[in-house]
């Protein structure tokens, strides 16, 4: 395999492969976070900003493994 | 309630003439992009066509001082700077105790910060501390939204080595990024070890258990036990050695959370105007928007985070 080719594989890869694990984690928040209101409709302000929160760092793992896509496109 | 004819507020000629310019215009935009070009549309004007972008890593060097180079990032950095400073200096200049729009709004942005503080801190150190969150999640929200404006990556000037752009978001640099994430650890551990002294330390070296074993190991009648409490004491020392690593692990996670974020969503705003270049990138706008936020939010609250479970002692298992 030639040595472009095999960059552009490895970085589809780790960005797609890397998608998953976030992807189920953010439906997880979501779902629970629709539960969590579905009881308790009171609670949906704080709620919401501790379910952002919490999908900003779940997000940041869907992240590095975009980086390391970025990086095997353009620096390696 | 007056009932509107029609849909969208228009009588209904209008909203289809409305609807079919919109349409028109996502067509022609899209016939003019990499799309158009698959599907071998030729003769379009040549103002329509679009210059396939090239997304790039390191930021560019725009001139040096005493042999120190600024780049675009760092002219966006000054540039965030320069508008925190002036939004502020015009809003509190004058504090009057009825406050105007500006100052009003403000201030409602900074008590919200200070109850998140509060909320996670306590009251005695999230006061405290308020400034400190208060400044970084500032300048990363703005110059995050800063970074929406014409003007950013569109201004090309000669460069010290070639053709560059003048102004880029700052926290597109990984520079930028890692410097906000090891002042705040720097930050964390000082005031660590201001509050706790060196007992900060027995948070990642806990030698305790081991040392009991040990002793126990030569003790009459107690070495039965003396295995157990030793495996269980180098857990704990090893517990406290992963507490150690994962304090480090922090200033990547911060920076490279934050590098990434602002950096993918420059991509993909660059990428949305180059497929359909018309309408269809605007609600990617309000997603960065959204962005911003978020990341100026999650960093801020893990630093207060982090700087409240730094002054809390540590307690004995």
């Amino acid at each position: 395999m030639e040595l472009e080719a095999a960059k552009l594989l490895g970085a589809g890869l780790a960005a797609g492969l890397g998608m998953i694990g976030p992807g189920i984690g953010l439906g997880l928040i979501g779902a629970y976070m629709l539960q969590g209101i579905s009881r308790n409709p009171d609670a949906r302000g704080p709620m919401f900003t501790n379910m952002i929160l919490m999908a900003g760092l779940t997000e940041a793992a869907a992240i590095y493994a975009l980086i390391i896509a970025i990086l095997l496109i353009f620096v390696a | 309630m007056a009932k509107k004819k029609g849909c969208l507020g228009c009588s209904l000629p209008v909203a289809i003439i409305l609807v079919v310019v919109v349409l028109a215009v996502i067509i022609m935009g899209a016939l003019a992009g990499p799309l158009g070009r698959a599907f071998g549309v030729e003769g379009l004007p040549s103002w329509m066509s679009l210059h396939t972008p090239h997304p790039k890593l390191p930021a560019d060097t725009i001139f040096h001082i005493f042999n120190f180079p600024v780049t675009n990032t760092l002219i966006a950095t000054w540039l965030t700077i320069v508008v925190l400073v002036g939004l502020f200096w015009a809003a509190f200049r004058k504090p009057g105790m009825v406050p105007g729009r500006l100052q009003a709004g403000l201030e409602a942005i900074l008590s919200w910060i200070y109850d998140l503080c509060t909320s996670t801190a306590g009251e005695k150190d999230g006061r405290r501390f308020f400034p400190f969150i208060t400044t970084i999640f500032l300048f990363i929200i703005v110059s995050a939204w800063l970074a929406l404006l014409p003007g950013f990556q569109t201004i090309l000037v000669h460069g010290a080595d070639g053709e560059a752009e003048l102004i880029r978001s700052a926290n597109t640099d990984l520079s930028t990024t890692l410097a906000l994430s090891l002042i705040t650890f720097f930050t964390v551990e000082f005031i660590g070890f201001k509050r706790l002294g060196l007992g900060y330390l027995k948070k990642f070296f806990v030698f305790s258990g081991v040392v009991s074993g040990v002793k126990m190991l030569f003790t009459k009648g107690q070495q039965g036990k003396a295995p157990l409490e030793l495996v269980s004491g180098l857990m704990t020392a090893f517990a406290g050695f992963l507490e150690l690593i994962s304090e480090l692990v922090r200033i990547l996670s911060l920076s490279f959370r934050l590098f990434g974020n602002m950096l993918a969503g420059e991509i993909l705003l660059m990428m949305m105007a180059f497929l359909v270049p018309y309408l269809i990138p605007l609600p990617f706008y309000g997603l960065e928007l959204l962005v911003g936020f978020i990341q100026a939010l999650v960093f801020g609250s893990l630093a207060i985070v982090y700087i409240s479970l730094a002054v809390k002692p540590h307690e004995e298992h």
